[in-house]
């Protein structure tokens, strides 16, 4: 069982099994491209923390049959439930939350990123616009007027 | 922190996963979010996971406005060119802002919101209002691009509600939608539009909701079929059944409801009302079959499905076909049980019981299947659904079946011959005496193959259009020719010769009419059984026919089953071919090589001298081996118009495909005829030459051509005419040579008479050497050779003629009186008199036959050669 060696953002070199490595298509496309390599793979977007993370995530899941390549496209599937392991992996502080859905976009892990997605949409939940923009750390550019508009227009929604 | 550009895919994936409600509320959040959640592609989705959003219909709406838009622009250039030229200041850019309402609504996509606000669902809480409107709204949704997030509005506010109330609800009675709605057809609407309704929702949770949304309807459809049920059970056919076949058509096609139906119906529970299938057996006699029990139970049947197909079209509305999973049921559950014992049972007592009872029961089957009554809801393509149906009920049976009828052909083919073969073996020793007394039968005999022939010619100029034949002239004429000639074996020679006579069969009596003749080869079939009992000891004919008969019975039982089409057709199609190949396979090699064989053994072995009785102008063997060739001529024509009128008139086999098996078996057939014929024919010549030869050489009396021999002048004879030997020799050639015409290739018969001919010649040549000839009998002699030629005319055959022609002149040699030596030296020494026929050398031969030659020799030599060259 061959390993390669990964290069975080803050320089830290973590070994890690090939197999497990390639749960990231980037990593697999590039390792496809390269062929055998003895350097650390450098990976500028993530740092160590969240590097060992989602290694950890992927470790956890390496006998998952591999992601289909053609599921993107127009079949947005149905949520399905989040498995036990994968909740409480996700129980992490928000921040890292985020960093782990950013990790796995770059490294292309899908499954992690639909693990992350489904996260956060329970998370904001029943949550108002304001929480919303907290929780996302985004601006109201709306004029109060503006928003009770859209307010007006999407009320069908809303329950009753 | 997140929300700079690269990460709104991120967010976009966060989105899908929202429950609607979450979905508007981030709307709210920003403008940059707004648009995303406004995306009209992500609520295309939405409708397209229901089944709602129709492409092609947004795609012409779409068009339709792209056209307006353009005549719009076209009109708005024009005005704009106008307004230039008017010099009047318009702003370009004024004027491509701001479009009239009506266009950007539509082309202006997902920023719609300013022009089109969502008044209708404006208000809260319409479900409860007008409950009724409610009823349709998935028919209702329009597919217009731009427009997906408010038509999905539209169900939303509909369903929404009732969809998540009831995925709450804890039982049966609690979900709002059964208080709302008290109508079951209602009831029934809501719920499949429910069931439509949460395709869409993919938001976590959604597995829980399906499943106590589907819950809910199986309780409901629980209730629902007992409802139908009890209807069912009390007869309330326009009642209850009827109203709530509809509600469960409304809620999910009603599957559930035709199955209920199908299944209760008595007739699954008490098929032995309908008759018993070991009815078929022992019922007049022990062993015996029947096919009247099947008759009866189909009749009964369909009684009963006809019944049934009125009270189908009383429940059931015309968009639900119940009649085909009815049928289907009957099929396996009612059928097939009355089948196959019936099956069973006979292929464990008799094959041929089990034949008749498959093909039997089968016919049945297809007639019973055409009296099935259309129902409203049965679909254009019934008949053939029904069909289909029916054949599965054989399709167990077919394949074991058609092998068995094939096998039971072949055994059945083989054993008529082998029982043939035994019975001719018991004779063989009579074998001597029998030819002999075909000998005596043979003007019966001949007289016999001319009615033959002309009976055979017959069917053969109608074989093109066996359709129209069947009706008119075959059905005409050959009755009464059967009939006609039913008894000619007990018929005295005369009567037969009467009857034979072309034009008047009519005039015999109806004496023993036959049953009659369905087919042009049962027609034809009838005649020949009686007419070939005399020709039985090489191969007969009546075993042809046997064969052909069961051939045809077993194709015709197997050809029904090639019209099932389909797998099965295609197999009983090619068993046919099977059973027809079969047929060629015994008919050929088996009977009618054999039979050749030992003709022409027969005819090798013929040896005239050893047989004491000429006077028939016949040759025994050979005359046998004629009629063979006429009866193989006719069994090949029969075997022909078999082919057409069983195999390709039924569609049973292509006959244009050169590679089909059939149509090269039956060329084998015919090649091997062809070989067998001509080998015989050639056996045949000597024979014909070695009789006459011998009898040149015992009938022809040495008074014949030299009355003075005997030297008693009383005696002469001056009968100007030819000799009995020359009558019998062209009586004996021109009998066998007769035989023939008609019934093999013009061109063999050619080669054959021109063959004849030449030997005939040169067995005359030789003859004449061996005479003497007096000048008074040499007017025999040329009335002889008269005789000979006037015939040898009559075969028409251009190269044989100069051979006659110069014998005819030879014979003036014999003519010329002694003391015309000179005259003689002249005719000998002309080469052109016998056109290139005769040497000068043969001729002179010729005339040392003379009786009077060493009285006349010298002188004629003298003439030939000159004087002085006499040998002293």
């Amino acid at each position: 069982m061959s390993e390669i060696k990964l290069l975080s953002s803050d320089q830290a070199t973590i070994t890690v099994e090939k197999s497990v490595a390639e749960r990231s298509i980037l990593i697999k496309n590039m390792l496809e491209d390269v062929g055998e390599v003895t350097e650390a793979i450098p990976i500028p977007n993530v740092n160590e923390n969240v590097l060992k993370k989602v290694i950890e995530w992927c470790e956890h899941h390496k006998g998952d049959p591999p992601a289909q390549a053609d599921d993107d496209s127009d079949s947005r599937k149905k949520s399905s439930d989040i498995d036990e392991w994968d909740q409480k992996f996700m129980q992490v502080d928000q921040e890292m939350l985020f960093e782990i859905i950013l990790a796995a976009n770059y490294l292309d892990i899908k499954p992690l990123l639909d693990v992350g997605c489904k996260t956060v949409a329970n998370m904001i939940k029943g949550k108002s616009p304001e929480e919303i923009r907290k929780t996302f750390n985004i601006q109201n550019d709306f004029t109060p007027d503006e928003e009770e508009q859209i307010r007006r227009e999407n009320e069908w929604a809303e329950d009753r | 922190m997140l929300m700079l550009d690269p990460r709104l895919e991120i967010i976009s994936t966060i989105l899908e996963y929202l429950p609607v409600q979450d979905l508007c509320r981030f709307a709210r959040v920003s403008k940059q979010l707004q648009e995303m959640v406004y995306d009209d592609s992500r609520w295309v989705h939405k409708l397209k996971l229901m089944g709602v959003w129709n492409e092609t219909e947004a795609r012409r709406r779409f068009e339709d406005a792209m056209r307006r838009r353009r005549t719009m622009q076209a009109a708005k250039a024009e005005e704009e060119r106008k307004a230039l030229q008017n010099g009047a200041k318009t702003p370009n850019l004024g004027l491509a802002t701001g479009p009239p309402p009506g266009v950007s609504t539509i082309t202006e996509g997902v920023d719609l919101m300013n022009l089109a606000p969502l008044t209708p669902i404006g208000a809260p809480r319409l479900s409860i209002v007008d409950p009724g409107s409610l009823l349709k709204v998935l028919p209702s949704i329009k597919s217009v691009r731009g427009f997906a997030r408010h038509e999905f509005g539209r169900i939303y506010t509909a369903l929404g509600p009732l969809y998540f109330d009831l995925a709450k609800a804890k039982t049966h009675t609690d979900p709002v939608v059964f208080r709302i709605y008290r109508d079951p057809e209602q009831q029934a609407q809501v719920l499949a539009q429910l069931k439509v309704f949460a395709q869409c929702d993919t938001a976590h949770g959604w597995m829980d909701r399906l499943e106590r949304l589907n819950l809910m309807i199986g309780i409901f459809e629980n209730a629902a079929l007992r409802e139908f049920e009890g209807g069912y059970e009390t007869g309330d056919i326009d009642g209850r059944m009827r109203r709530y076949a509809n509600v469960l058509i409304l809620l999910n096609g009603g599957q559930a409801c035709v199955q209920l139906f199908v299944q209760k119906h008595p007739v699954m529970f008490e098929r032995g009302e309908l008759g018993s299938p070991m009815d078929s057996f022992d019922k007049s006699m022990p062993g015996s079959f029947s096919l009247e029990p099947s008759l009866l139970f189909f009749t009964r049947l369909s009684a009963l499905l006809h019944e049934q197909a009125d009270v189908i079209d009383r429940v059931f509305p015309a968009t639900v076909n119940v009649m085909i999973p009815f049928l289907e049921r009957v099929a396996e559950d009612v059928i097939s049980e009355f089948v196959t014992p019936i099956l069973d049972e006979a292929h464990d007592r008799d094959i041929e019981q089990y034949l008749e009872a498959v093909a039997g029961i089968y016919h049945r089957l297809l007639e019973f299947a055409k009296t099935i009554k259309v129902t409203k809801g049965s679909g254009e393509r019934f008949a053939e659904d029904t069909m289909k149906i029916m054949g599965r009920v054989f399709e167990a049976h077919v394949d074991l079946y058609l092998q068995d009828e094939l096998d039971y052909f072949r055994k059945k083919c083989e054993t008529e011959v082998d029982s043939w073969e035994k019975k001719i073996l018991e004779e063989d020793a009579a074998a001597e005496s029998f030819f002999m007394s075909n000998i005596n039968r043979e003007a019966d005999k001949r007289d016999f193959l001319s009615t033959f022939k002309k009976v055979i010619l017959m069917p053969v100029s109608v074989i093109p259009s066996p359709f129209s034949a069947k009706s008119t002239p075959a059905a005409e004429t050959k009755p009464a020719e059967t009939s006609s000639y039913a008894n000619s074996d007990t018929l005295s020679v005369q009567e037969t010769l009467n009857a034979s006579r072309p034009g008047t069969p009519m005039t015999l009596g109806q004496a023993t009419p036959g049953p009659p003749p369905t087919t042009e080869l049962a027609a034809k079939a009838a005649i020949m059984n009686s007419r070939l009992e005399g020709i039985r000891s090489l191969f007969s004919l009546e075993v042809a026919l046997n064969l052909v008969h069961s051939a045809k019975s077993s194709l015709e039982r197997a050809a029904l089953f090639a019209t099932a089409g389909g797998q099965t057709g295609e197999e009983a199609r090619e068993q046919c071919e099977q059973i027809f190949i079969a047929l060629l396979r015994v008919l050929g090699p088996r009977h009618v090589k054999a039979g050749f064989d030992k003709a022409v053994e027969h005819l090798s072995k013929y040896n005239p001298r050893e047989i004491t009785e000429h006077s028939q102008p016949g040759v025994a063997p050979l005359v046998t081996f004629l009629e063979l060739v006429n009866v193989g001529d006719l069994i090949q024509q029969m075997i022909d118009v078999f082919y057409e009128q069983e195999l390709v008139a039924a569609k049973l086999t292509d006959p244009n495909d050169f590679l089909n098996p059939a149509a090269k078996e039956k060329k084998r057939f015919e090649q091997m005829l062809d070989e067998r014929v001509a080998a015989g024919l050639n056996m045949g010549i000597d024979v014909l030459i070695d009789e006459v030869d011998h009898l040149f050489a015992i009938t022809q009396q040495t008074t014949d051509f030299n009355p003075g021999a005997i030297g008693d002048a009383s005696l002469r004879d001056f009968d100007i005419g030819p000799t009995k030997t020359a009558i019998r020799v062209i009586e004996v050639v021109s009998s066998h040579t007769r035989l023939l015409t008609g019934s093999t290739d013009k061109n063999v018969l050619d080669v054959f008479n021109q063959e004849v001919g030449v030997r005939l010649f040169a067995s005359l040549c030789k003859h004449i050497k061996r005479q003497r000839i007096s000048v008074d009998g040499a007017i025999k002699l040329i009335s002889d050779l008269n005789h000979y030629h006037s015939y040898i005319t009559t075969l028409k055959i251009k190269p044989l003629v100069p051979y006659f022609n110069a014998l005819r002149e030879l014979s003036q040699i014999y003519l010329i009186d002694p003391s015309h030596a000179k005259q003689m030296a002249t005719v000998i020494a002309d080469p052109n008199r016998f056109g290139g026929i005769f040497r000068v050398e043969e001729v002179y031969e010729y005339a040392t036959r003379r009786e009077d030659w060493y009285r006349v020799k010298k002188e004629v030599e003298r003439a030939m050669y000159g004087i002085g060259c006499c040998i002293s």
